[in-house]
């Protein structure tokens, strides 16, 4: 659903979150500022300070010392694979290098690096070591270990090729790119062979949330295109559509698209539910799309408009040519948007009983090892926060980058 | 060179003449929608008749035969259409309650951002990163299997909070005011203190307008409606008491009574809106104009002043628009009662679908309804953009 805010809010925010630090203090003269400003901020501090201490301290306990999480270390493979066959799972790992390469080649080829202040490395430090920590306490068995190694290996060396290569890369790392979808799905559904029946626990929302999106950009744009479409008729229904499925939500769907959509196939073609699901999330997000790439058209200037014009070109080359690539420039914040919001949706194919992350949750604590539903659903929780939490900040980065919205 | 301007003149041929190639793309564009539609059509009845089934909406006087353990009087001797009104009136109660404890806690949480004091401003920060990136589906089940379910059954005590609430497995129970005998006349009294108080308010406010005087004028109106229903109270013997919970064998009486799910829904919903709302809160003070606050600081209003009566009326002007999209998604968001087994509208109406295999006309008629219900809140939202909106140009 929509998360992204007007452009004057973003633009107002992004400003606030990127305002350089104020002169340096002492830690005196900071803890005055900051805390015991005046009367009234004094008292503040003091209550919520005492709320915060208690919060802190209360949530540390139950971590440490009351919490039981022999049920995430024994049900990780549940939570992450589901009944995916393991001895197919190599094809996962085949496919998480090749995309970790294509995204080690970008960073490469992008030429940033990271930037190491003493606050960075000591960030950088205290989360390196709580996820080394978590991991070590999590993962058994030296396959797994191996695994993790090549993965860092491939990335380091994927950037290091990317420093090298530079701008020749850019073209081959665009296609890859553009085949790392379809060469995914093969690697798993054809070359391995696991059908998508057998896609369950956080790789299906992983999965669902990519097929959704790769599928519902070319709808999406279609349906732009037709909604700003002169034809009265192509517009009206373009808006239509998209108001409809905005207006309506996706749980609806996805139980239309296991209650109804079978009806609507020819008979004998038999869609997996897993499918049902891609179908309909697809549907969901294409509306969504269509908003945010008509807002990138209007974002184009009425001038480029004019020069596509007055060179000659016509009203589909002035579209494919000037308008798409400039309004599809301005969207990508939006759309990183839109990936996070369709990748936290993805969880509720729990409510239709597809094996997803939420789903595995709530019933690991029944399976092999009884545990406590609440460190289950805490674990999956943070999962998904993860990634959608790095997604978010990533996406800020670029944004700053682009400069988009800047102009 | 003149034939070639004649040429260019004339009227292309046919094949070449937009206004032609318009007409003919649009019914090109409806022929096919049309086919599409056509076919799609007759693949399902084609389809529902093989399983000996036909569409329409008879179905909905049968009897319904199941149980609704939450909302209003219903009983499984009614019509289907009962059953799906029930479910309509849980999914408002939800978004009704939802997104007003939704937009206070938001506006807290916003303006908590941009506090001048660091720890509320972090804890704030932590609060809205927290909430917004994690699926609300995950934290509906969490608050409804990890909290509101841990609270143990009636009989072994619950979790007490005083006199005021006992939240336990089976029911939540809060303390709620019971009006009893007399309670007519305690409402008159009220009444009348609340037309005082509007006249104080009225005349308070010309006051202010025409001497600048500060007016006090909310402070005074509660003091004049509190004084007059408490002396109401009096005069009429006592009529309004608190009704207060207790446990009563296996059952927790009195009081306003939640189930674990509504309460889990319902928690969710409000935790997880009221992060992007305190987004859209703090963007929106932020969007106004630096201008206007040095303007209003120039002019020697108190820091008061210059947030209630110039900064946060311009705010709401720009926050109306992404607050509405977060009412529509809260709204939408109540379908995810299913996952908890709380009987809102769609889950009802899953229940009908899989009594009467009717699923077809079942999901057009919610669709239809959270159409409305989406046109309805856009509607309420554009009436309070229009009335708050700059007169005049912009």
């Amino acid at each position: 659903m929509e998360t992204r805010l007007p452009d004057e809010i973003e633009v107002a925010i992004k400003e606030q979150d990127a305002r350089p630090p104020e002169q340096r203090l002492t830690p005196a003269e900071w803890v005055r500022e900051n805390l015991f400003s005046s009367p009234f901020n004094s008292v503040l501090t003091i209550l919520v300070g005492a709320l915060a201490v208690w919060l802190v301290f209360a949530l540390a306990k139950w971590v440490f010392v009351s919490a039981d999480w022999r049920v995430v270390q024994v049900n990780l493979r549940v939570y992450m694979l589901g009944r995916f066959p393991i001895e197919k799972a190599w094809a996962i790992w085949a496919s998480l290098w090749f995309v970790l390469g294509l995204a080690g080649l970008s960073w490469g080829v992008s030429g940033r690096r990271l930037r190491w202040t003493p606050g960075r490395i000591a960030r950088r430090l205290v989360l390196t070591g709580v996820f080394v920590y978590v991991l070590v306490y999590l993962l058994e068995g030296l396959g797994v270990w191996i695994r993790i190694g090549i993965s860092l290996a491939i990335l380091a060396a994927a950037v290091a090729v990317g420093r090298a290569g530079g701008r020749h890369l850019r073209l081959p790392l665009v296609a890859g790119w553009a085949l790392a979808f379809p060469v995914v799905i093969i690697l798993i559904r054809l070359v391995a062979g696991v059908p998508p029946g057998r896609w369950e626990g956080f790789f299906l929302n992983v999965m669902l949330g990519v097929i959704a999106i790769f599928l519902s950009f070319p709808i999406g744009v279609l349906l732009a295109l037709g909604r700003r479409s002169t034809l009265p008729v192509v517009s009206k229904f373009s808006v239509l559509a998209i108001e409809v499925i905005r207006g309506v939500p996706l749980v609806t769907l996805l139980i239309f698209g296991v209650f109804v959509l079978p009806f609507l196939l020819p008979s004998g073609v038999v869609l997996p539910t897993i499918m049902r699901a891609a179908v309909m999330m697809t549907i969901f997000s294409s509306a969504y799309v269509a908003e945010i790439v008509r807002g990138g058209l209007q974002g184009v200037a009425e001038g480029q408009y004019e020069a596509s014009r007055a060179l000659g070109l016509s009203t589909t080359r002035t579209m494919a040519l000037v308008a798409l690539p400039q309004a599809l420039r301005n969207t990508i914040p939006a759309m990183i948007g839109h990936f996070i919001s369709m990748f936290k949706d993805t969880s509720l194919i729990a409510a239709i009983g597809l094996a997803d992350l939420l789903r595995a949750a709530q019933r690991a604590p029944r399976l092999e090892f009884s545990g406590d539903i609440r460190e289950s659903l805490v674990a999956a929780a943070i999962i998904f926060w993860a990634v959608a939490f790095s997604m978010s900040r990533w996406s800020q980065r670029l944004e700053r980058r682009l400069g988009v919205g800047e102009r | 060179m003149g034939t070639r301007v004649a040429a260019e003149t004339a009227r292309p041929p046919l094949w070449r003449d937009v206004r032609v190639l318009r007409v003919l793309g649009q019914a090109v564009f409806v022929v096919l929608v049309v086919f599409a539609l056509r076919e799609a059509g007759q693949t399902l009845t084609g389809n529902l008749d093989r399983q000996n089934q036909d569409i329409g909406f008879g179905f909905l006087d049968a009897r319904a035969g199941f149980g609704i353990n939450e909302g209003i009087a219903y009983s499984p001797n009614e019509t289907f259409l009962k059953a799906f009104f029930v479910g309509l009136v849980n999914t408002l109660r939800i978004a009704g309650a939802g997104i007003v404890v939704a937009t206070i806690l938001g506006i807290v949480m916003g303006v908590a951002r941009l506090s001048s004091n660091w720890l509320v401003r972090t804890l704030a920060r932590v609060y809205v990163e927290a909430i917004r990136n994690t699926p609300v589906l995950v934290q509906i089940v969490f608050w409804w299997l990890a909290i509101f379910l841990k609270f143990g059954p009636p009989a072994e005590g619950g979790v007490g909070l005083g006199p005021f609430a006992i939240l336990s497995s089976r029911t939540i129970n809060f303390a709620w005011p019971r009006f009893g005998d007399g309670a007519l006349l305690f409402w008159i009294v009220t009444a009348v203190g609340l037309a005082v108080a509007a006249v104080v308010w009225r005349s308070r406010t010309r006051r202010w307008q025409e001497t600048g005087e500060p007016h006090h004028r909310l402070p005074i109106a509660l003091g004049i409606v509190l004084v007059f229903a408490v002396v109401g109270q009096f005069v009429a013997g006592s009529p309004v008491s608190l009704e207060t919970p207790d446990i009563t064998g296996r059952d927790i009486e009195g009081g306003v009574q939640l189930t674990p799910a509504f309460a889990a829904i319902l928690v969710g919903l409000i935790v997880y809106t009221s992060a992007f709302i305190a987004e859209i809160v703090r963007g929106s003070i932020l969007a106004v104009d630096k201008g206007q606050k040095e303007a209003a600081q120039a002019i020697g209003l108190s820091r008061t002043q210059q947030l209630r009566d110039v900064v946060l009326p311009q705010a709401m002007r720009i926050a109306i628009p992404p607050m509405n999209s977060q009412y529509l998604n809260l709204t939408k968001n109540t379908s995810l009662a299913i996952a908890v087994g709380f009987p809102d509208m769609m889950s009802v109406s899953r229940t009908i679908m899989n009594q009467t295999a009717k699923a077809t006309e079942m999901l057009l008629l919610v669709m239809a309804t959270y159409l409305i219900l989406s046109l309805f809140i856009s509607s309420v939202m554009n009436l309070a953009n229009r009335r708050l909106a700059l007169r005049g140009a912009r």
